[in-house]
């Protein structure tokens, strides 16, 4: 069932680059060089991305897998010289900090066309948002019989060595961190009563993985039964067949923009534009926006369905009824957090 | 006479290319490692200074990480010499047929990719692995352990990883000993353990530091290993090393973590040589 | 008094080989258990696996990425493995022949790679090449894995060399040969099994290496075992098994003919 629905993505994206704009060949056998992350999105970038940028560019894309930290270490490691890839893709704590560095470059809306179909809160000075992250709680329902419905439910007797977290190397376990210390009246300033409260958490802790593609894993072997994760990667393991069920939680959705930037010093920048803009479809999007993937669409001309709209959002202005955070301060702070946090979780 | 001098004096001459790509490639990014390390500032505006040590030192969670990535490595290395050594005393002992199989299989490991080896581990370590259900099957536990993600975990896979480091020198020294030695001992109307411990084990003992410098320094920083099994809740020198390089971009501070690291592994293993020194003094001095 | 000597031996026999027996499975038990798994015929990973065939070997012919960083791994590994023998032996001759301070003193730099932790040194290069405005590439990556590989090929020369008559050499040289026609003719073929197979253990190490690579290659250049890493980390895919299946069989029929054609297993001691 699984190899039915991606072939008939897949044909359904080719036949939606037919109508494309750019001539076809105009590039042939160039390669771009565009920065993915890991898992899930390697997978969609791969067979629906890829073959749609090929069709309409005639150039080929090599798709590297790397957590938006290491993409800045590798752009800051190369600066001043030519860029190791072309498009990176950040959440937005990260994305503030490679602007910061000066390593990817303004976008030139003139060079998208795409571009000017996004809502306007999807369209950044660096780049646009391709799509918006959505975070709650999953669990195995073979194991864990009372749906949960709060993050308090994470700190219950009856998950004892049970529950998986992320660092906060990874955008998740940030947000999560976050999202308690808001709760327990904290703000990005003072994140002591975060700590305060994680230090509770410790017995339930089964695992704090180092970013979410391994937290997913451990959903898998059945190490984790009980944690936060992300809405898309919850839903397409649960369409892999893994016992896993996504519930938002009650005190509101955390979420942020995942962003697509052409990098300062890009081999291929013009390629890099057309990467971009590819992602930015209609086509491209509501190809995405199906199961198994489910990745909430930025585009305006894409209406919500599926489990999406089910599930995080009937409408983009749904959306802003999520929770966000002040990433130039939780920049600030991300060091600090990062050793306190080591210091906290340590066995 | 003078053409043989003429001979010997030019033949340093072979080891200049590979004296040159070290300098290069080897020497001078240590020393770049060194250099950054004294950098002030996280954003390296050229400021020197000792923040970056005195930041390291300054934080007690740090030193704690140190030693435990020292101690990892020691109960690990323990743990081979303990199972290692009755192997390679095997070895040396049993016939050429025998002998050339067991050296295949212990080197197989060392050949086969790390990575693979630990994927395997995960398999038999998981809560659903076969180690757990053998355990829970047995009855020496009502519930599965926690061997993934826990320091017990990462000690046993090193073990393992690491094993044929251990055995191989440790093979070479007990090949060499004579075994009249050992038949004169037992004749004389020594037991044994007392045979063992009295001669085998001290005419041994160069074979142990090799085995024991080589399986140290690749347990310490056997990165794949420690963050596989380990997970993010152990953390050790590497990937401190990693988080801070590559994480958080905080180049000089991973440096002076990385100046740490080496120079408390270079003090062990002079150690190590030392004792090594002072033992073959005291045997053949 | 004969019945406790007796036990004594046999306390001693027992528990030596006890600890052997323990060693051995648990040497062996990590490749039979991958073997196994990798030809499940279930879509999870779960061992021992209740069906077996080959789809997951067959899945692995589709697998593009997994192939390219194959190829690119095999390259490195090649690349390394050439330098490390050019270099590596040459300096061994030198090294070998002379007793004096700077060749221990050399020799202790070359195969300081082995003891110092290789994630700072990749660390380290990494931020050479990038003050250097080096871009990270093929080129980068090689690099270091040859300064990381250089000492298995020197270590088993020196072992060769050692074990090679100096009069023989003089013999040659007395009888009119040529520096390097003694080389090619005598000592070459002396010391060949020995090069040979620190040749092997360096193209294994190369193959196998994660903390330089982690540093030094760039996107497009995905080594093997992160490409590996990264899919049992974040996707725990069938194929990871399959393909360290593969990794593992090309090893053993590798060892094998080393050990046919040049007894490596005498120079890893």
């Amino acid at each position: 069932m699984f190899d039915i629905s991606r072939r008939s993505l897949l044909a359904g994206a080719a036949a939606a680059a037919g109508t494309s704009l750019l001539p076809s060949g105009a590039f042939a056998a160039e390669e771009l060089v565009a920065a993915t992350f890991g898992g899930t999105w390697a997978n969609v970038h791969k067979q629906i991305l890829a073959p749609y940028f090929t069709k309409k560019t005639g150039a080929t894309v090599a798709q590297s897998p790397m957590l938006a930290t290491a993409q800045i270490a590798k752009l800051t490691a190369a600066k001043g010289g030519p860029a190791p890839f072309d498009v990176a893709m950040l959440d937005e704590g990260p994305a503030l900090e490679a602007i910061d560095a000066g390593v990817i470059a303004k976008y030139d809306a003139s060079k998208s066309p795409n571009f000017a179909s996004l809502n306007k809160k999807f369209q950044g000075e660096y780049g646009p948002a391709i799509t918006m992250q959505a975070i709650g709680i999953a669990y195995n329902p073979k194991t864990v019989k009372a749906p949960p419905t709060s993050w308090a439910d994470l700190w219950k007797p009856e998950y004892k060595g049970r529950v998986g977290i992320t660092s906060l190397a990874s955008t998740l376990g940030l947000a999560f961190l976050l999202d308690i210390n808001r709760l327990e009246g904290g703000t990005e300033a003072s994140m002591e009563p975060a700590f305060k409260k994680l230090k509770t958490l410790l017995p339930n802790l089964a695992a704090v993985s180092a970013n979410f593609g391994a937290h997913g894993a451990l959903f898998q072997q059945g190490e984790v039964d009980i944690g936060v994760q992300n809405f898309k990667f919850a839903e397409e393991l649960k369409a892999k067949g893994v016992p896993i069920e996504f519930v938002r939680v009650s005190t509101g959705t955390p979420g942020w923009k995942t962003t697509m930037h052409v990098v300062n010093g890009a081999v291929k920048p013009d390629l890099a534009y057309a990467y971009i803009d590819s992602q930015l479809s209609a086509e491209v999007q509501s190809a995405m926006q199906k199961s198994p993937w489910n990745v909430i669409p930025t585009n305006s001309k894409v209406p919500y369905e599926g489990l999406v709209a089910s599930k995080i959002a009937k409408t983009p202005a749904d959306l802003d009824k999520m929770v966000f955070f002040d990433w130039q301060k939780v920049n600030k702070g991300r060091a600090d957090w990062t050793a306190q946090f080591n210091r906290e979780i340590r066995v | 006479m003078a053409g043989a001098m003429e001979k010997k004096s030019n033949e340093w001459r072979l080891a200049l290319p590979l004296t040159l790509f070290f300098v290069v490639f080897f020497v001078a990014p240590l020393f770049l490692l060194i250099g950054i390390s004294f950098q002030a500032e996280r954003r390296m505006t050229g400021a020197l200074g000792l923040n970056q040590y005195t930041a390291f030192l300054g934080d007690r969670l740090n030193l704690e990480v140190l030693g435990d990535t020292l101690l990892l490595g020691v109960k690990a290395t323990l743990l081979c010499l303990i199972f290692g050594y009755p192997l390679a005393w095997l070895i040396a002992r049993v016939s050429a047929r025998l002998q050339a199989l067991l050296i295949f299989l212990v080197i197989l490991p060392i050949v086969t990719s790390v990575v693979v080896r630990t994927f395997a581990w995960i398999v038999i370590l998981g809560r659903r692995g076969i180690f757990n259900d053998a355990i829970v099957a047995l009855g020496l536990s009502p519930t599965p352990l926690h061997l993934l993600f826990s320091e017990t975990g990462v000690v046993i896979v090193l073990t393992q990883v690491q094993m044929p480091l251990m055995v191989l020198p440790l093979v070479t020294v007990l090949q060499r000993i004579d075994p009249n030695l050992a038949s004169a001992s037992q004749a004389l109307g020594a037991s044994a353990w007392r045979t063992f411990f009295k001669i085998t084990l001290p005419l041994s003992m160069p074979g142990i530091i090799a085995g024991v410098i080589l399986t140290y320094t690749a347990c310490v920083t056997a990165f794949v290993t420690q963050s596989l099994i380990g997970g993010s809740r152990l953390l050790y020198m590497p990937m401190m090393i990693f988080q801070q390089a590559m994480d958080l971009q905080n180049w000089p501070f991973a440096a002076a973590v990385s100046v740490m690291f080496m120079i408390s592994v270079l003090v062990i293993v002079g150690l190590l040589v030392a004792l090594s020194r002072s033992r073959a003094a005291q045997l053949y001095g | 008094m004969k019945r406790v000597v007796d036990w004594n031996e046999f306390s001693f026999k027992a528990l030596f080989w006890l600890l052997s027996l323990i060693t051995v499975v648990a040497l062996i038990a990590p490749v039979v258990v991958i073997l196994m798994l990798s030809f499940t015929g279930e879509e999870a990973l779960h061992f021992p696996p209740t069906s077996y065939s080959f789809r997951w070997y067959k899945a692995l012919l589709s697998a593009n990425e997994l192939q390219e960083s194959f190829i690119i791994s095999i390259k490195v590994a090649a690349i390394t493995v050439t330098a490390s023998v050019v270099l590596g032996v040459s300096a061994a001759l030198a090294i070998a022949r002379s007793q004096k301070a700077w060749a221990r003193g050399l020799e202790t730099l070359f195969m300081s790679p082995l003891i110092l932790p290789a994630l700072a040194f990749g660390f380290a290069a990494l931020m050479m090449f990038s003050v250097l405005g080096i871009r990270p590439s093929l080129f980068t990556l090689s690099v270091g894995h040859i300064v990381v590989c250089v000492p298995f090929v020197l270590r088993t020369t020196l072992a060769s060399l050692a074990q090679l008559d100096p009069a023989l050499l003089d013999c040659s040289v007395s009888l009119g040969a040529s520096d390097l026609y003694t080389f090619r003719r005598v000592t070459l073929p002396l010391i060949g099994r020995g090069v040979a197979s620190g040749a092997f253990i360096a193209f294994m190490s190369s193959f196998d290496n994660v903390p330089v690579s982690l540093f030094l290659q760039d996107a497009r250049t995905q080594v093997l075992p992160i490409y590996l890493w990264d899919i049992i980390q974040n996707q725990l895919d069938n194929r990871a098994a399959s393909a360290c299946g593969v990794i593992i069989i090309g090893t053993i029929v590798l060892m094998v003919l080393m050990e046919r054609f040049a007894g490596f297993s005498r120079f890893m001691k």
